[in-house]
């Protein structure tokens, strides 16, 4: 025998107006087990809290209903109202009276008749319900940082400076990403570099971050406060705590290889550091390009090292950490541009794309910061720029970029600038959407930069006109002037679309998240939460999430730290008490709980036969529940008594 | 007298219940023949739910969920799009007029959505007349 | 006088309900018109003439019978438009009303009247078999669809007897249609008269149907393209090269007279490439026959430059100086080649017609992979 106590709101008039709520009251009075039941003006006001609080005393209520507003607005609210009265808070039931019934009818007769069965269910379930208990567990304070761009450096440094150990896990051997590929960057015109490695050495100083670079992440397990992170430290051959970082190594090794940094411009040594302000300033080599590896000669490298850091014998070694978040900043690929075959790259010399054109506009290149082409003396004298290289495309990617067209005018001024050539500019639209963008794009059109709305069709070095003999002709329509054109320049230079790394969906599966269609990682919400995923604890920033600059990347990294910093500031973590148990009586061990659930909560536990739900990784959807062939899993709270006994309430009137 | 059809709407919480709160802060009118439970995923629904609501002497049977691909737990209504699919048949299978089961994909973005469908099905419920086949008569 | 114009959204609507409702997909990047044939010959503007779709603007009867039907522009769409589909839907409109070129109305006269293009008599449609051919009847296994031009255009007999002579030496249990089989249409359809194109569609699909042919052949990709996109049928049609080819490497047919080491390019007709995606095939057979050195121009494949024959243009004049048809042969003889090969019936008008006025006969010669195949075969 239950003891209710039903509370109507009359919510000033927005209830009041169409249901008839003191007659509410006198019905649910009638029902078996309601104890009592009052109307008032305000419920969640402060003399409606108390009302609430004394009836429970005062009446010795075991259920408490009240007839109000959404229980999306005020369930939490009034849950604790229970609560401070000393009853559980999932004895409590809101009935949804205003925005499903009061507002959307005129007839008071449909509006308090409707009332009254949504009351009458609930009475029914609520006979029905348990007290729940939360539970608590303690929250791992650290927090990994995965990726060693700007957005991840941003976060590492953000959550270090809270006092929060930060372990940074570059697969890299360096950190600083793309961003420190670049020369200068849009709007600013800052140097990339100027403005990266004060906080690649911040990242190196600060004693709360952990530096793991040429590392991958292995093995993920565990769940949001307790994570277990396995992490690979890929073999380097050489002993970073002896090296100094002197790279007499560097200068003697005759082994060579494609220098991934300068996207394949020129070979760099087998022992190397990827560029010369790289973090840690420690070399490692390259098996595949290693003489000694390849051939069991040379060892030159050991011989120069007056640390005696050379190690031939290291092998991958393994790391584990525990974790409380993680942060995913991962970054970007540019797409491939040689199955456009209409652009030449890879076909043509004098086609690039915009990374390759970085690295010959930065300082620290291959070129030492001149334009000139591959055979590394010919200056260009005119100059094509492309956007919208896969971007913006159905055979490529749909989406927009959202950066090349501010790099590509960045690339427009820096070319004016070092060749005083002719610049093309070839675009469908110019975005300049952020702050500063469109004063720069502006301040290009008036360096004289030819732009031609017009997306380029073909590159070719075939023309019949002998004044375009030896150049690349670049076709297409000036849609402003509906003419075809042809235009003869020395150099092109395509902008290709962004796209996620390579293997962002086996990143995906290692951390539970979903990719969206082109592969990004996938936000718990596009607009109100686009740094969270579905899988609580694992958060992302940059690029990793779609397209962005840098601006927002750093944005996002702060972002991604004060989301990591919710669930680590805290010493426990309160658990969702709404969850499924098995009974283990009924479970016939099909297995078919483990395989559904989006979130690994059921475990099949092999010594006893039957499925077991983990209540930290349950979140209470009910799957599992309903899947069961054997009905052994009961969802707490929707139990499926409860459930129905709502449903006949409902159907009794 | 005019039929007055009974309708049960089962709603998940996330979105068609949200959705359904949406009408009402727009203030959309809509008839309130539909009595909602509220549940977390739509995943969660038994088909036995929906045999139970008809015994109970639903006219008619609303099954509101997020769209395929948006579920807030990721997969669930992908599960009960199949599940409340082949119910469909076993109730058409078992003499029920698989009319008087309706299941939806609306979001929380959907208030007029709800709305209309609500207004759409408590009209062909009306047109139906009482659901017999299944209802347990008390007496 | 105002020179302001407004847009003209009923013409929108009707270019819309006529099947052109894709250019709400433009977003007018000009990436179509950079790319076609045309461009850089005539005064074409495939984007304008979206553009003027777009809004119902005056000028879209001066740019409709500019395209040749190629896909070029379709494959490198950036939008997904159905490029071809707006072509078609706007003729369609602006078809009737005396708006044909004039060439285009005997054309259009002449399949009304009998059934083919030619203004060839209708019963004289085998003749050019001479009886020696089967024809085909029910238990048969191919039925081999001539195309108009090959039954009629004194060229492209040529290519009738070679194809069907190589069918008679395969041994395969094959026939020709009656003469009441009429064009396939597909290029009227292109040019806009649905009405005409569903009539003979009709008359075909009842021939197909009562001799009960479940694996047809076509000698002219742009029939291929047709049954297999417009008919909508579940039989199973192939090009002729795709036969053949396949007959060669089953070792059915062998080529053993030597061709004597002469360069051989070969064109992609578009609607056996673009529009079929069939490019490997007629390599094949060309492949196979000894003493030939196949060598391939810059625009081959995907990339493959129109002859100019579709969408009507095979009947359609054109001045000196704006002729696809010229371009790909000074392509093709800038590769050394002495001949041009290629699988389509329309081609080979096209670029035969090129090569005449070009006074190139003595450096260039046209042939049909079937031609060369046969004169390797006998031997």
């Amino acid at each position: 025998m239950s003891r209710i106590g039903v509370f109507v709101c009359h919510c000033g008039l927005n209830i009041a107006k169409t249901v008839r709520v003191s007659e509410l009251a006198e019905f649910a009075r009638t029902l078996p087990d309601v104890v009592v039941a009052e109307d008032y003006k305000f419920m969640c006001s402060t003399p409606g809290q108390e009302l609430i609080q004394e009836d429970i005393k005062k009446h010795n209520l075991d259920r408490v209903i009240i007839a109000a507003c959404s229980p999306l607005m005020h369930e939490k609210t009034f849950r604790k109202v229970v609560e401070n009265a000393g009853l559980n808070q999932y004895l409590l039931t809101i009935v949804n009276v205003r925005e499903q019934d009061s507002w959307v009818t005129d007839s008071e007769e449909v509006a308090t008749e409707k009332a009254k069965a949504l009351i009458n269910g609930a009475v029914y379930r609520a006979r029905l319900l348990q007290p729940l208990v939360s539970r608590f567990i303690d929250v791992n304070p650290d927090v990994m940082v995965v990726g060693g761009g700007i957005a991840g450096i941003q976060a590492a440094l953000e959550l270090a400076d809270t006092g929060k150990k930060v372990y940074l896990v570059e697969r890299n051997s360096t950190i600083g990403g793309h961003m420190a590929q670049f020369d200068k960057t849009f709007p600013t015109l800052d140097c990339s570099a100027c403005i990266l490695t004060p906080k690649m050495d911040a990242v190196l100083q600060n004693s709360n971050i952990e530096l793991l670079t040429y590392c991958e992440v292995e093995e993920v397990k565990g769940f949001v406060g307790n994570f277990d992170i396995k992490i690979r430290q890929k073999a380097r051959y050489v002993d970073h705590d002896k090296c100094n970082g002197c790279l007499a190594c560097t200068e003697k090794c005759p082994g060579r290889s494609v220098s991934e940094w300068d996207e394949g411009l020129v070979r760099r040594k087998a022992i190397y550091i990827p560029f010369p302000q790289a973090v840690p300033q420690k070399p490692v080599i390259d098996r595949e390009s290693c003489t000694f590896f390849k051939k069991g000669k040379c060892r030159v490298c050991e011989k120069v090292c007056e640390q005696a850091a050379i190690d031939f014998e290291q092998k991958d070694t393994f790391l584990d950490i525990k974790v409380g978040a993680i942060i995913l900043a991962t970054g970007y690929d540019l797409m491939d541009t040689k199955p456009l075959v209409q652009y030449g790259y890879g076909k043509y010399p004098g086609v690039y794309h915009a990374l390759e054109l970085e690295r010959l506009f930065n300082s620290a290149g291959p070129t030492s910061g001149k334009v000139v082409m591959r055979d590394g003396k010919t200056e260009p004298q005119s100059i094509a720029i492309l956007h919208c290289i896969g971007s913006r495309d159905k055979n490529n990617y749909e989406y927009c970029s959202r950066v090349c067209c501010m790099y590509s005018l960045k690339f427009a001024h820096l070319l004016k600038e070092k060749t005083h050539g002719d610049v093309y500019q070839l675009y469908i639209d110019i975005r300049a959407p952020g702050k500063g963008y469109e004063e720069f794009y502006n301040r290009l059109v008036e360096e004289d930069v030819k732009f031609i709305r017009g997306k380029a069709a073909r590159v070719t070095d075939k023309s019949d006109n002998p004044d375009h003999a030896g150049k690349l002709i670049v076709e297409v329509e000036d849609t402003l002037t509906s003419q075809f054109v042809t235009i003869p320049v020395d150099m092109v230079v395509l902008s290709p679309a962004m796209k996620p790394r390579h293997d962002a969906k086996d990143m995906a599966r290692l951390f539970n998240l979903s990719t969206d269609k082109y592969g990004f990682f996938m936000e718990r919400h596009p607009k109100l939460a686009p740094l969270s995923t579905m899988t609580d604890g694992v958060f992302i920033a940059g690029a990793c999430q779609s397209p962005k600059d840098i601006p927002d990347s750093v944005s996002q990294g702060t972002g991604a730290a004060a989301e990591a910093l919710t669930i680590v500031v805290k010493d426990k973590m309160e658990l969702e008490a709404a969850t499924a148990v098995v009974n283990p009586a009924a479970c016939c061990g099909c297995h078919n709980c483990v395989n559904v659930c989006p979130f690994g909560a059921p475990v099949f536990n092999y010594e006893k036969n039957v499925s077991e739900i983990n209540e930290a990784l349950c979140k209470g959807c009910g799957l599992c529940a309903a899947t069961c062939p054997a009905s052994a899993i009961i969802t707490r709270h929707f139990t499926n008594d409860q459930v129905m006994a709502e449903m006949e309430g409902l159907m009794e009137f | 007298m005019d039929f007055e059809p009974k309708i049960l709407c089962i709603a998940c919480n996330w979105c068609t219940y949200t959705g359904a709160d949406l009408a009402g802060t727009t203030r959309l009118k809509y008839p309130q023949n539909v009595r909602t439970v509220r549940v977390m995923c739509s995943s969660r629904i038994n088909p036995s739910f929906i045999i139970r609501a008809f015994q109970l002497g639903a006219d008619g049977v609303l099954v509101g969920g997020c769209h395929p691909g948006d579920c807030h737990y990721g997969t669930g209504n992908l599960y009960a799009r199949r599940k409340l699919a082949v119910t469909k048949k076993i109730l058409e299978f078992a003499g029920m007029n698989p009319k008087r089961f309706r299941v939806e994909w609306i979001s929380a973005s959907e208030g007029a959505k709800y709305a209309q469908v609500v207004e759409e099905f408590t009209g062909d419920m009306k047109a139906l007349g009482p659901q017999t086949t299944f209802k347990i008569n008390k007496d | 006088m105002s020179t302001a114009v407004t847009p003209y959204l009923e013409m929108a609507q009707a270019i819309a309900e006529a099947g052109g409702e894709a250019f709400r997909k433009c977003y007018q990047c000009g990436t179509c018109t950079g790319t076609c044939p045309w461009s850089p010959v005539t005064h074409f503007n495939i984007r304008k003439l979206m553009r003027l779709s777009q809004l119902g603007f005056d000028g879209i009867e001066d740019l409709m019978w500019g395209c040749s039907t190629c896909k070029f522009c379709v494959d490198r769409c950036p939008r997904g438009v159905e490029i071809i589909d707006l072509v078609r839907a706007v003729r369609g409109v602006y078809a009737g009303g005396g708006l044909l070129p004039p060439p285009l109305r005997a054309f259009v006269g002449s399949l009304t009247a009998r059934g083919n293009p030619w203004s060839g008599d209708a019963p004289k449609r085998n003749d050019w078999a001479q009886d020696k051919y089967p024809l085909f009847a029910e238990g048969k296994e191919y039925l081999y669809w001539t195309c108009c031009t090959v039954c009629y255009d004194p060229r492209n007999v040529l290519v009738a007897k070679a194809s069907a002579e190589i069918l008679e030496k395969s041994g395969l249990s094959w026939g020709l249609p009656g003469t009441d089989a009429q064009c396939c249409g597909e290029s009227v359809r292109k040019v806009g008269d649905l009405e005409l194109f569903e009539k003979l569609k009709a008359n075909n699909l009842g021939i197909i149907n009562a001799k009960d042919a479940k694996k047809i052949i076509t000698i002219s990709p742009h029939c291929l393209a047709t049954f297999r996109q417009e008919y909508g049928v579940d039989y199973e049609v192939i090009h002729f090269s795709e036969l053949l080819a396949a007959l060669i490497k089953s070792g059915k047919l062998t080529p053993k007279k030597d061709a004597g080491g002469v360069k051989v390019t070969y064109h992609d007709p578009c609607y056996l490439g673009r529009h079929s995606g069939v490019y490997d095939a007629p390599r094949d057979i060309l492949k196979a026959i000894p003493g030939v050195e196949l060598v391939e121009m810059d625009r081959v494949r995907e990339q493959s430059m129109c002859c100019g024959g579709g969408g009507g243009g095979l009947w359609i004049e054109r001045a000196k100086g704006e002729r696809l048809s010229d371009l790909r042969i000074e392509e093709a003889l800038s590769t050394g080649a002495t001949v041009l090969a290629t699988a389509c019936p329309y081609c080979i008008a096209m670029l035969e017609d090129s090569v005449r006025t070009m006074n190139a006969e003595d450096k260039i010669k046209v042939k049909d992979v079937t031609e060369l195949f046969l004169e390797s075969l006998d031997g």
